[in-house]
């Protein structure tokens, strides 16, 4: 494995003062591509929510470490400055904010590169969504494809992504996966949460660790072979059980 | 020079309050009496910089306006000279009534004297200050006239009488630009203004308010649209005031429009008392009613607007949108639809909310201050597209825009 950069220590979830998650551990290394999977309602989104600092996500006990800097209590901003951002699964629509405004503000807060986000905008086919009202009136794809651009063009760290393949069109998938695929290559760690056995299927030779959530634990952290041809045949429970570390 | 039966009307109207907004008593301000002076006199002063500063005004633009006036005094510029040629005429109106027959036509015909105390007041000691632009029939001028009502000196009655006049078939673009040295100052404005769009003309009218604490603000405006003519008119008044209230009507004649928007930003005590009324006199008749409305501190914003569907086939829209920002503040929305006429087609839509956490969450998720998120969703919230104003106006309302949405988050 690579430097760790980002590490997540026996950590309680919580959600609106609600317990989701106990004991979570975790380690991501630099420029790793990482899967979490997990059933509907199993706390996958609360999970990646609460390492990025999103109310009303957070962890209670443990700690959230980001390349050696323990985070648990930065606020949400400040995380993003370390490097560390999620990609929502569902981001909110807003009227008279024009994406192009976003960009603009992004360019000057973080100094963008500017090889890497026109590479990554092309790929993402950003450039028809500038004109447009942030989030408001676009389709799934549109969506995704966006919400993926302004979490990966910052070049952070750590991307945690919310399900960016659901509800979108195969176009879509196939340019959001090679837009992880260019963050990786820049040294970009992913974490990435996907249901489809589509995306599934065509990360798998660049997934480093899958980790398995179920009834309120991460029940596994493996390889991709140990974890979801497993859950492909037997559904989430029966992997779990089989992975033995949930009864 | 006053007409004698309209005097008379006026004077029984001096103690009749207007149907909305707080009443005032008028007699503590001073009445200065009008007077003609030379740009350099005034432009220069620091005061006169600031007041027109706080508009989004540069120099250049105070100095290539059509009509300044400050306080009591007032000035027509150079550029008037240039526009004389193609017939356009920017001037007082008390030199309008005094030289054109035009004027004296028109004047007093869309607003009477004795509509209630304001504009009573303003008929029968205000000496017809303020500016009159004509247009001649098919003159299109694309550059904005700017026009700028400044008050520097507390406990001032500014009483105004304003005129355009844009003829058959041309076109105008005026700015214009009110607003009061120092941010406490007590003052009176009341500004007559009569609006007048000839057939298949069109007139662009922004206006920018930037008043004090102390500011007292009636406008009365009037606008008579003739046939297939255009009246766009974007008002936006970002400050404090001690109260403002104003509801301009407008009547369509046969295949005319209007687009009117509001964007009214309150702030400390004051009241803002705001509308706006078309009528829908002629078939084919449109119009659109838009308004932003935020309050801050302790301020209560009344938005009101009302169509008249009176012929058809005849469209009429309301968009009211409100934003609270303290929970001292008060927003009411009353959108009014009132239809003589089948098919007169009217709609109105109005919602009233806060700055969503969802929202502001999601932009700190992108690395954004509370701060900045804020600001930027309050400038998304004022900034309504608006296609028919000119390049020019738009960097004025821009730069307004920018200037409310930075100190929009206390
Ligand atoms: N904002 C929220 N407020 C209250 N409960 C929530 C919120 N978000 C998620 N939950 C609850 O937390 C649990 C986990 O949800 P979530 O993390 O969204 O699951 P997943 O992403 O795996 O589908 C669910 O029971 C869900 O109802
Ligand atoms: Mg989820």
């Amino acid at each position: 494995m690579g430097n760790e950069v980002l590490r997540v220590e026996d950590a309680d979830i919580y959600v609106a003062g609600k317990r989701i998650l106990r004991k979570v551990n975790l380690s991501v290394g630099a420029g790793e591509l990482h899967i979490v999977m997990g059933p509907n309602a199993s706390g996958k989104t609360t999970l990646l929510s609460a390492i990025a600092g999103v109310e009303p996500y957070e962890v209670r006990s443990g700690k959230v470490m980001l390349a050696g800097e323990d985070i648990t209590n930065y606020p949400l901003h400040e995380r993003v400055e370390k490097g560390l951002v999620l990609a929502y699964q569902n981001p909110p629509s807003f009227k008279g904010v024009k994406v192009s405004e976003i960009l603009k503000w992004l360019r000057r807060k973080f100094d963008l590169d500017p090889s890497f986000t026109e590479s990554l905008a092309e790929i993402l086919d950003i450039h028809k969504l500038l004109g447009r009202d942030l989030f408001s009136g676009m389709s799934g794809g549109e969506r995704k494809r966006l919400e993926t651009y302004l979490t990966l063009s910052i070049m952070p760290k750590v991307a945690l992504l919310d399900e960016p393949d659901s509800g979108v069109d195969l176009d879509s998938v196939g340019r959001i996966l090679e837009a992880i695929k260019l963050a990786l290559k820049h040294g970009v760690s992913v974490v990435l949460v996907t249901h489809s056995t589509h995306m599934l299927n065509l990360v798998r030779p660049l997934t480093n660790t899958v980790h398995l959530i179920f009834k309120g634990h991460l029940v596994f952290s493996g390889l991709y072979d140990e974890v979801v041809p497993l859950v492909i045949k037997r559904g989430f429970e029966g992997a779990a059980k089989a992975l033995g570390r949930w009864s | 020079m006053l007409n004698k039966n309209m005097a008379e009307a006026a004077r029984k109207a001096l103690s009749k309050p207007a149907p909305y907004g707080p009443d005032v008593d008028l007699s503590k301000y001073d009445v200065l009496n009008p007077r003609r002076i030379e740009p350099t006199e005034i432009l220069e002063q620091e005061r006169v910089r600031d007041a027109s500063g706080r508009l989004g005004f540069t120099p250049e633009i105070v100095r290539k306006a059509g009509y300044v006036q400050v306080d009591e005094a007032y000035l027509a510029s150079a550029l008037v000279e240039s526009l004389r040629k193609q017939g356009v005429f920017v001037m007082s109106t008390a030199e309008a009534l005094r030289k054109l027959d035009i004027a004296r036509e028109v004047a007093w015909t869309l607003i009477r004297p004795d509509t209630d105390k304001y504009v009573a007041t303003a008929y029968l000691y205000g000496k017809e200050q303020g500016y009159f632009i004509y247009v001649p029939p098919g003159v299109k001028v694309r550059t904005p006239i700017y026009t700028c009502l400044l008050i520097t000196r507390g406990m001032t009655a500014q009483l105004l009488h304003n005129i355009i006049y844009v003829a058959d078939g041309a076109e105008a673009n005026v700015v214009t630009g009110c607003s009061i040295a120092g941010l406490h100052a007590e003052a009176l404005h009341i500004g007559v203004s009569e609006f007048f769009v000839g057939k298949g003309a069109k007139l662009t009218f922004a206006m920018i308010h930037a008043w004090s604490k102390g500011a007292v603000v009636r406008p009365r405006t009037a606008v008579r649209v003739a046939e297939g003519g255009r009246y766009v008119s974007y008002y936006m008044i970002y400050s404090a005031v001690h109260s403002l209230q104003s509801y301009p009507k407008v009547t369509l004649g046969r295949n005319a429009s209007t687009s009117l928007y509001s964007i009214i930003s309150g702030e400390g005590e004051g009241i803002y008392d705001v509308g706006s009324s078309a009528t829908l006199a002629g078939p084919g008749s449109s119009a659109e009613i838009i308004s932003r409305n935020l309050a801050k501190d302790k301020s209560r914003v009344v938005a009101r607007a009302e169509i008249v569907g009176e012929s058809g086939p005849s469209k009429g829209h309301i968009e009211c949108m409100g934003l609270i920002l303290s929970d001292t503040a008060y927003i009411s929305t009353v959108p009014l639809l009132d239809s003589r006429n089948p098919e007169a087609t009217l709609t109105h839509e109005a919602a009233i909310g806060k700055i969503g956490e969802d929202q502001l969450t999601y932009l700190m998720s992108k690395g954004f201050s509370e701060e900045e998120a804020r600001a930027l969703i309050i400038r998304g919230f004022l900034s309504v597209e608006a296609p028919d104003l000119p390049p020019q106006v738009k960097l004025s309302v821009d730069r307004v825009t920018e200037l409310i949405s930075s100190k929009g988050h206390g």
